[in-house]
């Protein structure tokens, strides 16, 4: 996640983005998903950045983005590890998977760790059922975990 | 057998345009654009196909609906917000024949007269967001589609399936569901009329429309024709999607399909549609999966998300968990979901940590009893009838952890 | 026809409406929580469920329509059970903490756990925990009492418009926040409090001081602070008015309040109330009685009256005085001593702009009900802010342009802007509005066919047209562009109905004129009906009851003979025939023909421009009496002090804006003389006989002597009020379409249009917050609370040319004089443009403008001299 937005023109980029949707109300979740990638994450300066590229109350900006999960974070490691725990995953495994994080990274669900490399969310199930227990880290998908494997792939992110 | 929406699937490039082609794609919409838009959703009326979301609502009448009404602009809105848990059929299609979906779309644009097309995608799917729209860009450039067709990322909210959240969502609100009626194919996105199919839905078209609906209506069975997808996950042996047709017995797909149960143990427990169906025990499993019959089993197709569960596995602990996921995404506009989910959740989680008390059972039976039908939209419905399901199938299971601290779980 | 069976019983329906309407029509009380009517279906707490025949699942009353045939039953055991665990879920997590509650009493889920009994509580896990929030100077947040029937949020988005709150995540951690999560810093209506079922969200004012079972009276009154005449509700205990409320269904405001009208109402019980007469001896202001005080001014008047005639008093009214006593203020002046040295602050404005439209269309032209302006398809506000100045008003403006009405805002609107409007607004700041009026007229005049109703005025008006300029040259001189004005003007080509509203910002400007015709012209036009903003709760009451110079009550010219004979005779004294002397004039010739001024509940020293000036001439009168509820600066300067009552403290009546009379209510029992017998007593002992045993007997005078009030009495203007035209005779001399043309000017006479301003110069502008509107807001605690003191606004862009910072101290100076006070730098707002109003004693905008008399209707037009603006 890139840090401290572009000083002069925050979220130019929306003008394209508006052009998709008959009313330019209908850009806000692209519109945050694009200041959330220019601010790191959705700050209350990134939520008002938003609603005045869109012309919307600030209040509704901010009560639209806080229902998505997504954008109901707060500040985040370099890193955001999603891990499902969701019955299909739970069954093979994600709670122990969670305690290898917890053991190696000290990271705990919502937590970031201390270096600030990895946040950690658990998550509702993220559609790779067949290969449980499985995460995204940032956009990436990591299958068939184990607490071994899940170090081994961690540790290729900075 | 025939395979229309991933027979390619082993071909490590059959989500290329160029391959797509050669399999033959894209002939179903010329051959559809030459067609009045009438006749069309004729023609898929006849096929007799059925939304694959869950409700297996005819999708042909759906259409009529729409282009009955005087008003337009109209949408077409493809449902891919995939979420139900142990649900990953339509990231296959969107990931690995993302073509077979857009040449689906653009008939359904065709027939409606829509003016745009939209993809709500799931959020958790980054790589079927690349793919899907390298698919797009690429079915541009060969002249496919003569409308704007856009990805829309939903970000994390389960409820968004639900067609009028979507819509709201779409429109940058949050995901709430709308009252009913006016239905959205009269009053959906912006208050045009918007037709919003499945992913696997909209999928079925090119062969229906290639090979004709009587050809559709000779796979599966009568009332429920074509083929299906089957995301089976759990404790079987090879995991993954099946596509079958409509119609083929539970007992087929995890025993013959997915390999059977994992380490040659015994079957427990299946959830055949998804974490909001009921939960069946083994006897039940001659069951053919399709709408009608699922139903008749005592639960329902829904996803068509087949979830194993071998012997050894904590069911209490299965409930507590998907009573979370209820809890974790209720959207919080009507009193019993909002409420109910979380009270549900407490007591399973009492249960499970070995705190249950004399009673428990009973009240969650009564809970669940007061959400079941008094809910906004069909997610308390699911809650309640989860747990009410677990408990009926398994009651002694949940006697028994009542004062007893459970923390083994089934890995297998 | 429909047939619905409710409950056994067969019911007709003539439409198609709800359950729960049709129930309620049928005296059956289904409960709910988060349905209100007047907000948007919802359906989310399940508390009306009912049971309907065919239908598996219980149905939502509140928003399932009857259809013909249905059967319904809505309190079958099925649906009690239904009820009780809906109720079960509200409480499970609801606080039990009813005793220190403030809504204990009043509370809905409390009358409803009663109606269905307590259940005994099963559940046993910790309840959810928000905690309170009390940053907010006025509204306290409680969500751990919340049900979440969001009835605040689709009030604050869907009625208000000001989207200040929202839900904030979801399912059961849903809660309600403002934006910053603590202060609300929005528009402080307070509707949102007025519609939560519960104690969730709740006034701060008078916290924990009373139960609502202890409130010893409710008095339905008209809210004191604007020309909109809301219908509010005074909750009174020991004689202090412990809340402001309004019911839904009630008045021109529907049950909707600003927040000058619900948290302003304070100021009744300051300490720094006038209590006692008083008299100025050996220069100092000294305690009398009132026997002492009466007869001390009526003394001194007759003396004045005898060495210099009748013509040498003045008198000033203010719009915040009853009909009765503007009436008796009026009438004290011309017959008890001969002036006719009348007029008002509606001189700055509502007055000569409704005079001019009503010479072109009669006497009533701009009485219009505000209810209608959503319902016009098209709706222009220009140069005045509604939902500033009158803020209910601009609830419906907003609430047109929800429906979707073409709603064009001519000039910098700042309450429209996030609303769906055209904005013409000129880049070189507000003033400019006479240009962009122009081009849209000379377009509309091109491209409109008009109806042909009034040929010979169609005819003047497009003589006039052609005269205007067009949409290019207003592009030059203004910024707009010529794109947007003929877009705008083919955007009403088809409207056959509209709404204008305009204000005093039109009016208190040298094309006064120009502009009245400009609306004039639209008007007719696109079919409008007019609205003119007023911004005192009686300013009409001010020109109906004859406090002009020029006009008996009911508007009658004081130069036609038969009309002041009426009065005369009903007076027993005479009038004099000449028209006197208009506000600024009396203060120009202070110590010079006027010696003598009477000020009743007005302030003249803070409330006129050019105040150093202002102040000076009435340092130069011989005797200056104020009659007021405050020591305002003038009164600090007068002979006589009388105490006035407050508005909640008195019988009256008030005239809105839309000529809607209505009934001003005694809800506070105070010590003191009302202030319309204050004026008796002082005519009494002018000569003048009074016989009134209240004010019924002079609304009884009033309804005998002006011809428009004819017939009315108090009794036909309790409910609801009496509206225009009332029973009585307008004046009829301008109702022929000829004479609306003739009071046109005919083609060849040029438009007189001010020129624009340069770009990249500084300009004062005279701000209307909000929350303020002179003296008396800033003696209520909670406003000043809120807004705490003067600003000067300017946007970031202007702030950075002049090196000033949000927050600065800056002062600002003119010709007239200077001022020093914070800077507040607000996006949106127009560039170099700086804006100040004048509500704050310590730093008033009228310190700083100087003005100009515009020549026909004496007006004073603002003037600034040397604008300079340093940071300290």
């Amino acid at each position: 996640m890139s840090p401290a937005p572009s000083a002069e023109k925050p979220l130019a980029g929306l003008e394209e983005i508006k052009k998709n949707y008959p009313a330019s109300s209908a850009a806000l979740m692209p519109a945050l998903y694009e200041a959330r990638r220019q601010f790191g994450w959705l700050s209350p300066e990134a939520l008002s950045a938003v609603a005045d590229a869109l012309n919307l109350p600030k209040a509704a900006v901010r009560s639209t983005a806080s229902f998505y999960g997504m954008f109901n974070q707060g500040k985040t490691g370099r890193h955001l590890v999603r891990i499902c725990t969701n019955v299909a995953c739970m069954v093979l495994g994600a709670g122990s998977v969670l305690e290898k994080l917890e053991a190696r990274y000290g990271l705990t669900p919502g937590g970031t760790s201390r270096d600030g490399r990895f946040s950690l969310a658990v998550t509702e199930c993220i559609g790779a059922c067949d290969k449980g227990p499985a995460m995204l880290v940032d956009d990436d998908m990591h299958t068939d975990l184990t607490g071994e494997r899940i170090t081994e792939v961690l540790e290729r992110y900075e | 057998m025939i395979k229309y929406l991933l027979g390619n699937i082993d071909n490590p490039n059959a989500a290329e345009i160029e391959e797509y082609e050669k399999a033959g794609g894209y002939r179903a919409l010329t051959k559809a654009l030459s067609m009045e838009p009438e006749d069309v959703i004729g023609e898929v009326r006849k096929s007799g196909l059925r939304g694959r979301g869950g409700a297996g609502f005819p999708t042909g009448m759906k259409w009529m609906f729409a282009a009955n009404d005087p008003k337009f602009p109209k949408y077409v809105i493809c449902n891919a917000d995939e979420g139900e848990p142990g649900t990953f059929k339509d990231r296959h299609i969107l990931e690995k024949n993302p073509h077979v979906l857009i040449e689906g779309m653009a008939i359904a644009v065709h027939a409606l007269k829509a003016e745009r097309g939209y993809i709500y995608l799931r959020g958790e799917y980054p790589e079927a967001e690349k793919s899907l729209q390298k698919a797009i860009n690429d079915a541009y450039r060969k002249g496919y589609l003569g409308f704007p067709l856009h990805i829309h990322r939903g970000a994390g909210a389960y409820i968004c399936g639900e067609e009028t959240a979507l819509i709201e969502s779409l429109e940058g609100k949050r995901g709430q569901p709308r009252l009913k009626p006016p239905f959205p194919v009269n009053a959906g996105f912006f208050g045009g009329p918007t037709v919003i199919n499945n992913v696997e839905t909209l999928a079925n078209l090119p062969f229906i429309m290639a090979s004709g609906a009587d050809s559709y209506l000779k796979i599966g069975s009568p009332e429920c024709p074509g083929n299906k997808l089957f995301p089976v996950s759990g404790h079987v042996e090879r995991p993954g999607v099946f596509e079958l047709p409509m119609g083929t017995t539970l007992r087929e797909i995890i025993y013959e399909h997915a390999g059977g149960i994992k380490n040659g143990r015994a079957l427990k427990a299946v959830i055949p549609g998804g974490i909001s169906a009921p939960v069946l025990p083994p006897d039940k499993i001659d069951c053919p999966m399709d709408f009608v019959s699922v139903q008749k089993y005592g639960s329902m197709l829904g996803s068509g998300a087949v979830m194993v569960f071998a012997e050894g596995t904590c069911l209490v602990k299965v409930a507590w968990r998907a009573l979370k996921f209820f809890e974790h995404e209720s959207c919080g506009k009507c009193t019993p979901c909002r409420e109910g989910t979380g009270w549900l959740r407490s007591i399973l989680e009492r249960i499970e940590n070995g705190q249950g008390r004399e009673g428990d059972i009973e009240l969650m039976e009564d809970v669940a009893g007061n959400i079941a039908g008094n809910t906004f939209c069909p997610l308390g419905d699911g809650a309640a009838s989860v747990a009410l399901n677990f408990i009926r199938h398994f009651r002694s299971e949940f006697e028994d952890h009542i004062g007893t601290d459970c923390r083994k779980m089934a890995v297998l | 026809m429909m047939t619905l069976t409710i409950n056994g019983r067969k019911v007709e329906l003539e439409a198609p409406v709800t359950i729960l309407e049709a129930a309620k029509r049928n005296g059956i009380d289904i409960p709910t929580l988060c349905h209100h009517p007047a907000l948007e279906l919802w359906g989310g707490c399940r508390m009306c469920l009912v049971e309907v025949e065919k239908m598996p699942r219980l149905q939502t009353a509140c928003t399932v329509r009857v259809a013909d045939g249905m059967a319904v039953r809505t309190e079958t055991p099925r649906v009690v059970a239904a009820r009780k665990a809906i109720l079960e879920f509200l409480l499970i997590n609801h606080p039990l903490e009813c005793p220190t509650c403030d809504k204990a009493g009043i509370c809905a889920l409390q009358d409803l756990t009663v109606r269905y009994g307590a259940v005994a509580g099963r559940f046993e896990e910790g309840k959810r925990v928000f905690p309170e929030v009390v940053d907010d100077p006025v509204i306290v947040r409680n969500m751990k009492r919340c049900i979440m029937c969001t009835r605040c949020v689709r009030m604050c988005d869907g009625v208000q418009g000001a989207s200040a709150i929202g839900v904030i995540e979801k399912g059961a951690r849903s809660h309600i926040e403002p934006f910053s999560g603590g202060r609300y810093n929005c528009e402080y209506c307070g509707n949102c409090l007025a519609v939560c079922p519960v104690g969730a969200i709740m006034s701060k004012l008078h916290r924990y001081t009373y139960r609502p079972w202890q409130m010893e009276k409710t008095v339905k009154t008209i809210c004191s602070f604007c020309g909109v005449g809301c219908t509010l509700r005074l909750e009174v205990r020991d004689e202090s008015i412990k809340r402001v409320s309004a019911e839904f269904g009630d008045g021109v405001n529907n049950g909707l309040l600003c927040g000058r009208g619900r948290f302003g109402y304070e100021y009744v019980d300051s300490p720094e109330r006038l209590k006692t007469p008083m008299i100025r001896r050996d220069g100092r202001l000294e305690r009398a009685t009132w026997d002492e005080a009466l007869d001390y001014a009526a003394g001194r008047l007759l003396e004045i009256k005898k060495e210099n005639g009748g013509g040498a008093i003045g008198g000033i009214a203010g719009g915040r005085a009853t009909n009765e006593e503007i009436y008796l203020f009026q009438k004290l002046l011309r017959a008890g001593f001969g002036s006719n040295n009348i007029d008002s602050i509606a001189r700055l404005g509502l007055l000569p702009a409704q005079k001019i439209l009503e010479d072109i269309f009669g006497q009533g032209a701009v009485a219009n009900l505000i209810s209608g302006i959503p319902r016009s398809e098209a709706v222009l506000v220009v140069a005045s802010d509604p939902t500033r100045t009158n803020p209910v008003m601009g609830l419906e403006v907003r609430a047109a342009a929800r429906a979707g009405r073409k709603v064009i805002a001519i000039g910098h609107i700042d309450g429209l802007r996030r609303h769906r409007t055209r904005r013409l607004e000129a880049k070189t700041g507000p003033g400019q509005e006479t240009m962009i009026m122009a081009g849209l007229l000379s377009e509309l005049l091109k491209i409109k066919p008009l109806s042909g109703e009034n040929p010979e005025f169609e005819e003047a008006i497009k003589a006039w047209g052609k005269t205007l300029p067009g949409p290019d040259e207003v592009e030059k001189a203004t910024g707009v562009s010529a794109l947007l004005i003929s877009g705008t003007a083919a955007d009403l080509k088809d409207v056959s109905t509209s709404s204008i509203i305009a204000g005093r910002e039109l009016a208190s400007s040298m094309d006064i004129r120009t502009n009245m015709m400009m609306l004039a012209a639209l008007g007719y036009i696109l079919n409008s009906r007019i609205f003119l903003i007023s911004e005192h709760p009686n300013e009409q009451g001010l020109i109906e009851m004859g406090c002009s110079p020029e006009m008996l009550p009911g508007e009658r010219p004081v130069d036609v003979r038969t009309f002041r004979e009426k009065c005369e005779q009903a007076w027993g004294a005479g009038i004099n025939p000449e028209a006197g002397l208009t506000l600024m004039e009396m203060i120009e010739q202070a110590g010079a023909s006027i010696k003598a001024l009477y000020v009743m509940g007005e302030d003249p020293a803070f409330g006129l421009p050019s105040r150093g000036r202002v102040k000076e001439a009435l340092g130069r009168l011989d005797f200056l009496i104020v009659q007021d509820i405050f020591m305002t600066g003038t009164a600090a300067m007068a002979d006589v002090v009388f105490p006035a009552l407050a508005w909640s403290e008195k019988d009256g009546t008030y005239t809105n804006l839309e000529k809607r009379i209505q009934r001003l209510k005694k809800a506070v029992i105070k010590e003191g003389i009302e202030d319309w017998r204050i004026l008796a007593e002082i005519g009494k002992r002018a000569g003048l006989p009074s016989r009134y045993r209240g004010v019924a007997d002079i609304f009884r005078e009033i309804a005998q002597v002006s011809p428009i009030h004819a017939g009315l009495g108090f009794e036909s203007i309790e409910e609801g009020g009496v509206l225009w035209p009332y029973k009585g005779k307008p004046l009829s001399v301008s109702s022929s379409p000829s004479s609306a043309a003739g009071r046109f000017p005919g083609s060849g006479k040029a438009v007189s249009i001010s020129p624009p301003p340069d770009r990249n110069v500084l300009k004062l502008v005279l701000d209307k917050p909000l929350l303020h509107s002179g003296t008396l807001s800033t003696h209520s605690d909670a406003l000043m609370d809120l807004t705490g003191g003067p600003e000067a606004r300017l946007c970031p862009e202007t702030g950075g040319k002049l090196g000033i910072a949000d927050g600065d101290a800056v002062k600002v100076s003119t010709g007239e004089g200077q001022i020093s006070l914070r800077a507040r730098l607000e996006s949106g707002l127009p560039e170099d443009a700086l804006f100040i109003s004048n509500d704050f004693r310590e730093a008033g905008a009228f310190e700083l403008f100087g003005y100009q008399l515009e020549p026909e209707s004496k007006t004073p037009v603002l003037t600034v001299q040397n604008l300079k603006v340093e940071r300290l």
